[in-house]
């Protein structure tokens, strides 16, 4: 039978060809892969506390894995490392902890794409499952930047203009450096760039220090699910900036 | 052309197709089929037939009113506070607070009506709550009630605590612009550690007027 293998965090690039030799199937635990309510993790994780890591402990409750593999070192978090220990009490199978620290860019074709930006990340994100990056589509102009982690809700990625540009550990990420912190840190001060960060998390502080410094940035966070006031206040920031970019 | 304001609580309505001042009617009172032009707010999408969101009014509202290059402007309504803040003209900040602002406005009023209080005649407290949600600091009043405190010095600390609140969800600026129907309390107003220069509670209004 098919071995099934969850991922958490983005494990170094040596274990992701491994799992394609194995010909293992493999799920990215980050994202939501089964319907069932983050309450049901409770019980193992506090309620205040990072959605995608909910996300990762309701998962595994779930899936029936045979064993994981959890990146927890610098281009992860602290939160990872913790998660880590509960699993290990929580499940019966092997919790492979590992430490990225891969330098070797893999490039950053999507992140610098015209494309909708959902589609971009989606895109993004399935490229962890693979060790070799695909040849990208070319480059745009960026007219808007996102800054951040792939957020719990995709769906307010959907009020980003098609030429936005993708920093931070995303664009890591898709580079294949998550422990790359220049680059992470990293932003283009001629575009307005919303700084996103997931409610709970470090980032949140990098987030804001970044949006404070950057002449047109807001800083965002949002737990599992963007509510009204977060999706006004990112249609409300691309309005204003943009007519106020134009008149400049 | 008809602009409206749906606030939680209260409307505000203008024709612009007459000299006659915006109106304010009560949330409650609106006929059910009212339909505006171009409208913000509460259920603005159904009940418009254009709709811009209650940031971008309020910018567009602060841009017209204040016309300067750099300020902070506050809405505190009835449900949320929301503020926006320009630098050399351009919006370098803004927040809406539909959680720890909550019901703030509206819990002011309704103290008011309930202990049977006129904000006008109330003086600012020395000290107040430390607070930062309507419903959460009702609590507060109760507590300080049963040690001892007046309900009107316990209803002041609560707004005093709200206000300030409010002031440094909008970053604790020198000089404040303040929009929203709290503009008429001077308990509130004054209760602000900065300069606050009141505009009223049509300066959404303004913006949907500056976004035709
Ligand atoms: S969002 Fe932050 S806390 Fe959550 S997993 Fe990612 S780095 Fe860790």
């Amino acid at each position: 039978m098919t071995e099934r293998v969850g991922i958490v965090g983005i494990p170094p690039r040596s274990v992701i060809t491994d799992l394609h030799r194995r010909r293992v199937l493999i799920f990215d635990l980050d994202e939501p892969q089964v319907r069932a309510s983050l309450d049901l993790t409770a019980s193992h994780l506090p309620r205040v506390y990072c959605a995608v890591l909910r996300t990762v402990v309701l998962n595994a409750m779930h899936l029936h894995l045979d064993c994981i593999y959890i990146d927890v070192g610098p281009g992860k978090c602290d939160c990872a490392l913790h998660v880590s220990t509960i699993l290990k009490n929580m499940l019966d199978i092997p919790i492979h902890c590992t430490r990225n620290q891969d330098m070797e860019g893999a490039g950053i074709p999507l992140c610098r794409t015209r494309m909708p930006l959902l589609a971009k990340m989606t895109g993004i994100t399935a490229g962890v499952l693979e060790p070799e990056p695909e040849k990208g589509p070319a480059a745009c102009r960026p007219t808007a930047g996102f800054w951040g982690v792939p957020p719990r809700d995709f769906s307010l990625l959907t009020l980003f203009p098609d030429t936005t540009h993708v920093y931070g550990w995303t664009r890591c990420m898709e580079n294949k450096t998550p422990a790359d912190l220049e680059l992470e840190s990293y932003v283009n001060p001629n575009v307005p760039t919303v700084f996103f960060a997931q409610s709970f998390c470090a980032k949140t502080a990098l987030a804001k220090f970044l949006a404070d410094q950057h002449p047109q940035g807001l800083y965002l966070d949002c737990d599992v699910t963007a509510g009204s006031s977060a999706r006004a206040k990112i249609e409300a920031f691309f309005e204003l900036s943009h007519s106020l970019f134009s008149e400049k | 052309m008809l602009l409206a304001d749906f606030g939680t609580s209260y409307c505000k309505l203008l024709d612009t197709e007459t000299d006659r001042a915006p109106e304010v009617i009560a949330t409650r009172d609106l006929e059910v089929g009212f339909m505006a032009d171009l409208a913000t707010g509460h259920n603005a999408a159904r009940r418009s037939k254009q709709s811009i969101n209650e940031l971008t009014a309020l910018a567009r509202g602060g841009e017209k009113i204040i016309g300067g290059k750099d300020f902070v402007l506050l809405d505190c309504g009835s449900r949320d506070i929301k503020f926006v803040r320009y630098a050399e003209g351009r919006v370098v900040d803004m927040g809406w607070n539909a959680e720890c602002g909550a019901s703030m406005g509206f819990t002011i009023e309704l103290l008011a009506k309930y202990y049977d209080l006129d904000y006008g005649e109330i003086a600012v407290p020395d000290t107040g709550f430390s607070i930062t949600c309507g419903v959460l600091g009702m609590s507060n009043i109760f507590d300080a009630v049963i040690s001892g405190l007046s309900e009107t010095e316990a209803v002041a600390k609560f707004v005093r605590g709200i206000a300030r609140n409010a002031y440094r969800f909008a970053g604790s600026p020198e000089r404040l612009y303040l929009s929203g129907g709290l503009c008429d309390n001077p308990l509130f107003v004054g209760s602000f550690p900065c300069n606050v220069i009141s505009l009223g509670r049509f300066v959404l209004l303004a913006g949907l007027q500056a976004s035709r």
